[in-house]
């Protein structure tokens, strides 16, 4: 009776049904309604069996001895509870999936720390109507026009004007 | 050589621009160069130029002239110099100066009716590229703070992993104790279901027997009816009847 009584955790659906991103919605459908369905499967079924009423049978059965032997295999009957041979693959795949988003969120702030310093120079930057065109080459290095492979002006193939 | 002067000016005159074009502008001081000697920061280009009189001659030799010989000064110094060339003949009267003066008068004549309109014309051309860039500075700024959100959000999301996981361990425990439940049940039924066959079984046994023994006794009792007592139970009978119907007819 050890594993029985595992607890069931309350999981508030709608707060991870906010969490699931777009490309994942079908997926998390499936699950709710495979977990819906085991769950009204749980509760349809009751705790313990109803028990049998050994006095009336053995009132009732001629044989002698019949109902006192069925009474006590029955009472000596172990079930046997089913065993659990998945948790340690979900514990497992919990263990990679947070290894993955350590390394997502490392990605994903390194991204953010590129953005805020690209917007940094974007919005520290001196208004246009006081830039040279030097000062425009340093701010978008882009459009720097490359004096030594074209020297002659426009300084660009005239196809890219 | 006039321009020299505006420019000697020009310090004086930025000085006192300055706080007035700083309010809108942004003073950012600039890195100082190490190959390149700069004076940082490098100040705004001055929206107009420097203050001139009939095109020609800038103000400052108008303000310079004026504390000794007042608003007229410069004007009669003009004329005087003019009439000393004109009479000296320092410059000569000649077919130029008739050609001059009609191309002059054109020159000026189309400057007053379309200056206005070719400077508008030109600042409008230079503005539409400021407006340009300044409109893919700021969709860049604006997808730069969109993406900034986004990765956030997404951070987010991740975070909620721990949920997905707790429900796959919920549905296993659930599995497991509704099969645990249902093999209970399964044996509870298949006990009472024997149980219960035995039971019917003896009553069916009961039932039959008792069927047959009552079937036997009637056949018995049937066929012990010899034909001597037949005809005795019907001639009482048949008096019995008499007796009824005497007694029926008395009472009618």
């Amino acid at each position: 009776m050890a594993g029985r009584r595992a607890a069931l955790k309350a999981i508030d659906w709608a707060a991870f049904a906010e969490r699931v991103p777009a490309n994942q919605r079908a997926m998390f459908n499936a699950l709710k309604t495979r977990s819906d369905a085991l769950s009204a499967r749980l509760a349809s079924l009751p705790e313990k069996p109803p028990t049998i009423d050994w006095a009336h049978y053995k009132a009732a059965i001629a044989k002698a001895g019949m109902v006192d032997e069925f009474q006590k295999k029955f009472s000596a009957l172990k079930v046997p509870e089913p065993v659990d041979t998945q948790t340690a693959k979900i514990d497992a795949q919990e263990q990679e999936a947070a290894k993955n988003t350590a390394e997502y969120v490392q990605a994903s702030k390194a991204r953010i720390a590129q953005y805020e310093q690209h917007l940094q120079k974007l919005k520290s930057m001196i208004p246009f109507e006081q830039m040279t065109n030097e000062d425009m080459a340093e701010a978008f290095p882009e459009t720097k026009l490359d004096m030594e492979k074209n020297p002659f002006w426009p300084h660009r193939p005239i196809a890219d004007l | 050589m006039l321009s020299r002067l505006v420019l000697s000016a020009a310090p004086a005159l930025l000085r006192s621009l300055r706080p007035a074009a700083s309010v809108g502008v942004l003073h950012v001081v600039r890195p100082i160069h190490t190959s390149q000697q700069r004076s940082a920061p490098v100040p705004p280009l001055p929206e107009k130029g420097g203050e001139v009189r009939h095109g020609l001659i800038p103000e400052e030799f108008f303000q310079f002239l004026y504390p000794k010989t007042g608003v007229t000064g410069p004007y009669m110094l003009g004329t005087g110099l003019l009439l000393y060339f004109l009479s000296k003949e320092i410059y000569v009267v000649n077919h130029e100066t008739v050609a001059a003066a009609c191309i002059l008068s054109v020159i000026i004549y189309g400057i007053k009716k379309y200056g206005a309109d070719v400077a508008a014309f030109a600042d409008k051309l230079n503005e539409e590229k400021i407006a340009k860039v300044t409109d893919i500075k700021n969709n860049a700024i604006k997808d730069l703070e969109a993406a900034i959100e986004q990765e956030k959000k997404e951070q987010w999301r991740a975070e909620g992993r721990s949920y997905l996981f707790d429900a796959k361990r919920n549905n296993i425990a659930m599995l497991l104790e509704a099969n645990y439940r249902e093999r209970l049940l399964t044996v509870y039924n298949e006990v009472k279901k024997r149980l219960d066959y035995q039971v019917a079984m003896q009553n069916l046994k009961h039932q039959k027997e008792q069927d047959h023994m009552i079937q036997w006794v009637e056949k018995n009792v049937v066929q012990s009816i010899t034909p001597q007592q037949q005809k005795e139970s019907i001639a009482k009978c048949i008096s019995d009847l008499k007796a009824l119907s005497k007694s029926a007819q008395v009472a009618v």
